[in-house]
């Protein structure tokens, strides 16, 4: 481990009262002694990011930049830079806040974010409350000058029957950053929570996100996830269904721009009987990226009348395009309804001679089939000002509002 | 119109037209016949412009221009329509979608702006009354779950839209019923004027006896071993191939 990390967590826990620093401290020395996980452990194994200790980030000063159209209309908006909370930007200051990360953690990567953890979103949902409108969260990160490291995390907790939109952007702008932001969610009974998480990391960025969500009695969480850069972005997704009759509806969506890797491991375990998890990923990858899928379904003893479905597709954009995409189940129960499937292909040649055959040059021709590829996933965002800024960031034409 | 000369294409290594010559003239209408596996849509897809055929020798003009030079999306914005004779079917790209975007890079060559939505709406609501297609189903993915008969109107209907001069119809007739057939047909007569041509493949006389052709033309084994007018349809539709293979 570089001593840059000592040093940067001495500076940092130098700002802070005595009790946060013992509590922090302790993350610090767990992050120390566990370090990042390597590629001997299969969880790891497409994705290395071990040469990440031998690298000497620094936390970065506060720094403004141009979100351009990032921030969603229709929204109110938690906005970070850096890692700082943007005031002027943030409708919705009030939901900012640190919260004493609970552990044990789970690894390094977690120990690192809960030992710098600068704070973040905090959404406390009274039993039967309902947000009015969708939250928006962004952590974007400037190019720094010297490597830099930004490390957050947030908490939803919908009280019975709340419900609620959140939206996540993790956007970096170029340099050599690091950045790790872990996100908790508890959904008590009833509650419902709908979900974003979009990552746009460049070049030279690492992401490495966590979600953890624990969905208690009939609770419903439905999440989109879309992965557009071209840094390194790593997410664990994982869903806990606790109380019985709890739903995850998980949809994903991943094209790395050139020189990106994305690896996303989404996990469901079923704990507690009649649950139904869905989980559709789509990926579109072009030679010079890289893409992980791993999808996960465990299905506890006890966890009767499970209804789980995971399906997974891929677009090779190019013959020397790779994707590593592997639905795994694990099933400890016997009245379970469980399907899973990963499939590869490639652009339908015969849809794209036809389209071409009407006028359509061969690039639109394109266009409109990946986007009709990954129109499975989009079209579940409900939010049009987030669809339509996808679609763009993802090189797709317009979506025509046209009916006959 | 279209003028080809001693066409010689290929497939997969495989020789499948060995020198055709005929011509179009602007406003005829000429049918193609022949036995399964003559070469027929290997022609349509020739002119069409399809990847994976390769013509070895002789030239295609169309309007003067050489039309084998040009990527399909280029011959299409010239004003040649090929009506599969398997349509194809495409998930989440909806058919007003592809309308849309076929009819703009027309506009768009001819360097006109895009078309308002609202007269988009119009003219395809007053195509699709003429092949009887229920506009709603026009937002469902192109030829997606369409019936196969469903399918060939909607040729007609991307043909009324986009109003080409070249109409290649792939045997558009064949799986179609009566009245579907007499929709079509009317479709095809409703485009013939003396600023266009067609070309029917077709296995059936009925179609014929719907649209008139100028010239018939009997392909058999890569070659037109007979050509002839209307009257030659009947004769085959009476005789069959036989007597001509033979020949
Ligand atoms: N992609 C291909 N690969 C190999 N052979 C092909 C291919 N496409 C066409 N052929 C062959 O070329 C020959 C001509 O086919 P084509 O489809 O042009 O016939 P056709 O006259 O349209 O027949 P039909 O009346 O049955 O539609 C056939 O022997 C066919 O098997
Ligand atoms: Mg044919």
């Amino acid at each position: 481990m570089s001593a840059a990390y000592q040093q940067a967590f001495e500076r940092f826990s130098g700002t802070l009262d005595r009790g946060d620093r013992d509590r922090r401290q302790a993350r610090f020395e767990r992050f120390a002694g566990a370090g990042f996980p390597g590629p001997h452990e299969e969880r790891w194994r497409y994705t290395d990011i071990s040469g990440l200790a031998a690298r000497e980030f620094a936390l970065p000063a506060a720094a403004d930049i141009d979100l351009g159209e990032t921030l969603l209309a229709g929204c109110d908006h938690l906005v970070y830079v850096n890692g700082y909370l943007d005031r002027t930007r943030s409708t919705a200051a009030a939901l900012h806040g640190v919260a004493a990360a609970e552990g044990p953690d789970d690894d390094g990567i977690a120990a690192l974010n809960a030992a710098f953890d600068g704070g973040g979103l905090q959404l406390r949902l009274a039993s039967g409350e309902t947000l009015p409108r969708p939250l928006n969260v962004v952590a974007a990160i400037a190019a720094p000058s010297a490597p830099g490291m930004v490390h957050q995390r947030h908490r939803i907790e919908l009280g019975e029957n709340s419900q609620a939109t959140v939206v996540f952007q993790f956007a970096g702008r170029g340099g050599e950053r690091l950045a790790t932001q872990r996100v908790e969610i508890r959904l008590a009974p009833g509650a419902r929570l709908m979900l974003y998480r979009v990552e746009d990391e460049a070049a030279g960025g690492t992401l490495l996100s966590t979600i953890q969500a624990s969905l208690a009695r009939a609770s419903t969480l439905r999440a989109v996830t879309v992965d557009c850069g071209g840094g390194l972005a790593r997410h664990d997704f994982n869903i806990a269904l606790d109380g019985a009759g709890a739903e995850a509806a998980l949809a994903g969506l991943y094209r790395p721009q050139a020189g990106g890797h994305v690896d996303n491991h989404a996990q469901v375990v079923h704990a507690a009987p009649h649950c139904r998890s869905r989980m559709l990923f789509r990926g579109i990858v072009d030679a010079r990226t890289r893409a992980v899928l791993n999808g996960r379904v465990v299905v506890q003893p006890g966890a009767q009348k499970t209804d789980s479905e995971q399906r997974i597709a891929n677009l090779l954009l190019s013959p020397r395009a790779e994707v590593d995409a592997k639905p795994e189940l694990e099933i400890y129960a016997d009245d379970v309804k469980c399907a899973h499937g990963a499939t590869v292909g490639r652009i339908d040649e015969t849809a794209l001679g036809y389209l071409r055959s009407r006028g359509i040059d061969a690039g639109q021709a394109r266009a409109l089939l990946l986007r009709a590829f990954a129109g499975e996933v989009l079209a579940r965002i409900g939010l049009p000002a987030l669809r339509a800024a996808l679609n763009a960031r993802l090189g797709f034409p317009a979506e025509e509002p046209i009916e006959p | 119109m279209l003028e080809i000369k001693n066409l010689h294409a290929r497939v997969e290594g495989k020789d499948i037209l060995k020198g055709l010559d005929f011509s179009v003239g602007a406003g005829q209408v000429h049918a193609i016949m022949g036995p399964n596996g003559s070469g027929k849509s290997t022609l349509a897809h020739v002119l069409a412009g399809r990847e994976g055929y390769e013509v070895t020798e002789g030239s295609v003009r169309f309007d003067g221009q050489d039309l084998l030079a040009l990527p399909p999306e280029e011959r299409a914005c010239l004003g040649v329509f090929l009506g599969f004779q398997y349509p194809v079917e495409i998930p989440g790209v909806s058919n007003l979608t592809l309308l849309k975007a076929a009819l703009n890079a027309r506009r768009k060559r001819n360097g006109q702006p895009e078309i308002d939505p609202a007269d988009f709406l119009a003219w395809v609501r007053d195509r699709a009354k003429l092949v009887k297609i229920d506009p709603k189903m026009l937002s469902r993915g192109v030829n997606e779950g369409f019936s196969g008969g469903e399918k060939k109107r909607n040729e007609i209907l991307q043909m009324l839209v986009l109003e080409p001069r070249l109409m290649i119809l792939d045997e558009t007739d064949s799986g179609l019923d009566i009245d579907a057939l007499k929709i079509v047909s009317d479709g095809i007569n409703a485009m013939r004027s003396p600023q266009r041509a067609t070309l029917l493949v077709t296995h059936y006389q009925r179609l014929l006896d719907y649209v008139q052709p100028d010239r018939v033309h009997v392909l058999a084994r890569g070659h037109i071993v007979r050509s002839g007018g209307p009257e030659l349809a009947r004769e085959l539709e009476a005789r069959g191939y036989g007597w001509l293979e033979a020949a």
